[in-house]
């Protein structure tokens, strides 16, 4: 017969104070991070709105026209975005292969005394501040392109940035990527040989494959950093708009251009003042499209090799 | 309660008193009270004593005020305000003082509307509306005259085929109504023109709009149309605008079929990679500026106001000694003085502000 006086000692319900007050703590972090990004919306929301409700401003002179002059009457968005996704792009298309090659190397080829030498040497490369970063491009990359493609490079160019820009990714890229690469587990790469496969093919065929969202994670964050890239961009790129699909040729980025604008003195109702505003939200959708592009990617290739 | 309800009632608390903390009044500023630190004390004797001749100017030295100065304003008087403050400072004053070089429009918005600076630097007059935006706040701008800027319009040092240029082809170079060489002169070669120039911010901008630029635009009334030379300026394709003239420098430096203009010191630093082309026939110098000959001749101020003087005395000692010293120094900073009538001018506008 049952005991009805026997009462099965329900540990969830059991009052643990301490531990309800970490868990609302962590809680709390966890939602502050989401909260944040929602108050940094809103308040670009609500000044672009006024940027938006101007008569003069109007979504087809915004997405239609190529000249950006809000202190006389041009708003056409397109020169600088244009250009920021020109310098990003080839940011990217330095960074990636690099990087992997990189991280190949040290994860699958290098020797522990190479790898311990080599890893320590890319974090510095990481740790440079982006303004040197930026006078290397003004002062030894825009140089050297002038002597590799003649006069046509200028002095202020999106092509030398976009190189800079990809070299400051790398360490990022690579020890991502390294990081991922890392994790694939060794039986994979052990059946891969005993099928009779070089290391070259395993590496690209099967270790690749199988890190592959890790590899997508340093892309998604190196595309953010390349797009929202500053002091390069703002130093060697060039500091008037320009719509073009010349690399070689001087066009400034969203980023750069806030930053020059805002550099000066603004009175907080003037159209110049709210377009700054409609540009960090357009430099915000820019990013957010990026990155659900290359997830959806990485989630097609995924898909093939699991 | 529920797990789930107690950490959402934990949330909701601490989030309310975050906001309540962010939203509450600020924090008011802790005055310090300094307590009156001498005791008097009566003299034992009572002596005559003959009153010591002290220097009226002896509140006004360099060490015997402190504080702090704001300046900000032109990228044209910039280096020159910049040396005045470094000299003020090696003179003893141990406060401080930032010169920031944001433009002159900027530097009235700073001045005029926020009412952050204490002194404004500018490379043109005050307009009209400015001196509106600063009566709104209280204030009444005084214009102090310091030097005379030669407006340099420069090409790159390897640019061996222009030397001079009229007032007409340089309006039509820098609004685009040029836009290669060959089309300037059939001599010249056949390749883009690449424009810097200062942006909408700068008084140099402004300058040369009104007298080159506006000229070519002609309103109904048959005088200048200023906005409408502004609007060609600023919306020439490709023309890269930037307030720090340091920048114009290496774009031009770095093109041999570059143009751009800025102020004469910044082009006197870098002489070496730079050529000034002469205007209307006429080159920037030392003598050209003197009598006048040179179009592009401007004034150079430093605005502030005399509640400020009175209230900061550090700023009044600041622009009494800026006006006494900067005929020393202008022509290495790269400027040329004022004529003496103005400097004598502005130093009465300084006696008048300050009651000496």
């Amino acid at each position: 017969m049952e005991n009805k006086n026997f009462r099965l000692l329900d540990l969830k319900k059991k009052m643990r104070p301490g531990e309800s007050i970490i868990q609302s703590l962590l809680f709390i972090s966890g939602v502050l991070s989401i909260f944040i990004t929602v108050a940094i919306v809103y308040e670009l929301g609500k000044e672009a709105w006024l940027f938006f409700g101007n008569p003069d401003v109007t979504f087809a002179k915004f997405f239609g026209t190529t000249t950006w002059s809000p202190g006389i009457g041009h708003f056409g968005i397109w020169p600088l975005v244009t250009s920021t996704l020109i310098t990003s792009i080839i940011a990217m298309l330095v960074s990636l292969p690099l990087g992997l090659a990189a991280a190949l190397f040290l994860s699958e080829y290098a020797s522990p005394k190479a790898r311990s030498a080599l890893k320590p040497i890319l974090e510095i490369l990481a740790g440079i501040p982006t303004v040197v970063y930026g006078y290397f491009a003004l002062l030894f990359m825009t140089p050297l392109l002038q002597r590799i493609f003649g006069e046509g490079v200028e002095v202020y160019n999106m092509l030398s940035a976009g190189i800079v820009m990809g070299i400051m990714i790398l360490p990022l890229i690579s020890s991502m990527s390294e990081d991922a690469l890392s994790a694939v587990p060794r039986a994979l790469r052990e059946g891969a040989y005993a099928m009779g496969a070089t290391k070259f093919e395993t590496s690209i065929q099967v270790v690749l494959p199988a890190a592959l969202s890790g590899i997508g994670a340093a892309l998604i964050i190196g595309i953010s950093r390349a797009v929202g890239e500053t002091m390069i961009v703002a130093v060697a790129a060039g500091s008037g708009p320009n719509f073009t699909f010349n690399p070689f040729q001087a066009a400034e980025t969203m980023t750069g251009h806030i930053a020059r604008i805002s550099g000066g003195d603004l009175s907080y109702n003037t159209i110049d003042y709210t377009s700054l505003f409609a540009i960090a939200l357009m430099l915000f959708l820019v990013t957010l499209v990026l990155n659900l592009i290359s997830q959806a990617v990485i989630n097609r290739f995924r898909q093939r090799y699991e | 309660m529920s797990k789930t309800v107690r950490s959402l009632f934990f949330v909701v608390v601490v989030a309310m008193s975050l906001l309540l903390a962010a939203c509450g009044t600020p924090a008011a500023e802790t005055q310090a009270v300094v307590a009156d630190p001498t005791a008097t004390q009566i003299p034992v004797v009572v002596e005559p004593t003959v009153a010591p001749t002290e220097d009226p100017m002896a509140m006004f030295a360099p060490d015997a005020v402190t504080g702090d100065i704001i300046t900000a304003g032109s990228s044209t008087v910039f280096p020159l305000s910049e040396r005045m403050a470094e000299l003020f400072q090696q003179e003893g004053y141990t406060g401080n003082i930032t010169v920031d070089s944001i433009g002159t429009g900027a530097g009235f918005e700073r001045f005029c509307t926020a009412g952050e600076s204490d002194i404004s630097n500018a490379s043109r007059g005050i307009k009209d509306s400015e001196k509106e935006a600063c009566a709104a706040i209280g204030r009444e701008p005084i214009e102090f005259r310091v030097g005379t800027d030669a407006l340099a319009v420069v090409v790159s040092a390897e640019n061996d085929f222009v030397t001079a240029l009229t007032k007409e082809q340089l309006g039509k170079i820098f609004t685009g109504q040029f836009t290669t060489w060959d089309q300037v002169d059939a001599a010249f070669p056949v390749e883009a023109i690449l424009v810097y120039g200062p942006g909408a911010d700068s008084g140099t901008f402004d300058y040369f709009n009104e007298a080159v630029v506006a000229p070519l635009y002609l309103n109904a009334d048959g005088k200048a149309d200023v906005a409408a030379g502004e609007e060609a300026l600023l919306g020439l394709e490709g023309a890269q605008f930037s307030e720090d003239d340091n920048v114009l420098v290496q774009g031009v430096e770095g093109s041999k079929y570059a143009i751009g203009y800025f102020g004469f010191a910044y082009y006197t630093e870098n002489s070496g990679a730079l050529k000034a082309v002469a205007v209307e026939g006429v080159e920037p110098n030392q003598g050209t500026v003197d009598d006048g000959t040179y179009p592009l001749a401007r004034p150079l101020f430093i605005y502030s106001d005399a509640k400020i003087l009175a209230e900061k005395s550090q700023v009044a000692a600041f622009i009494y000694f800026y006006l006494s010293n900067v005929n020393d120094n202008i022509v290495d900073v790269g400027y040329f003085p004022a004529p003496a009538a103005d400097l004598q001018g502005a130093m009465d506008a300084w006696s008048t502000a300050t009651g000496q």
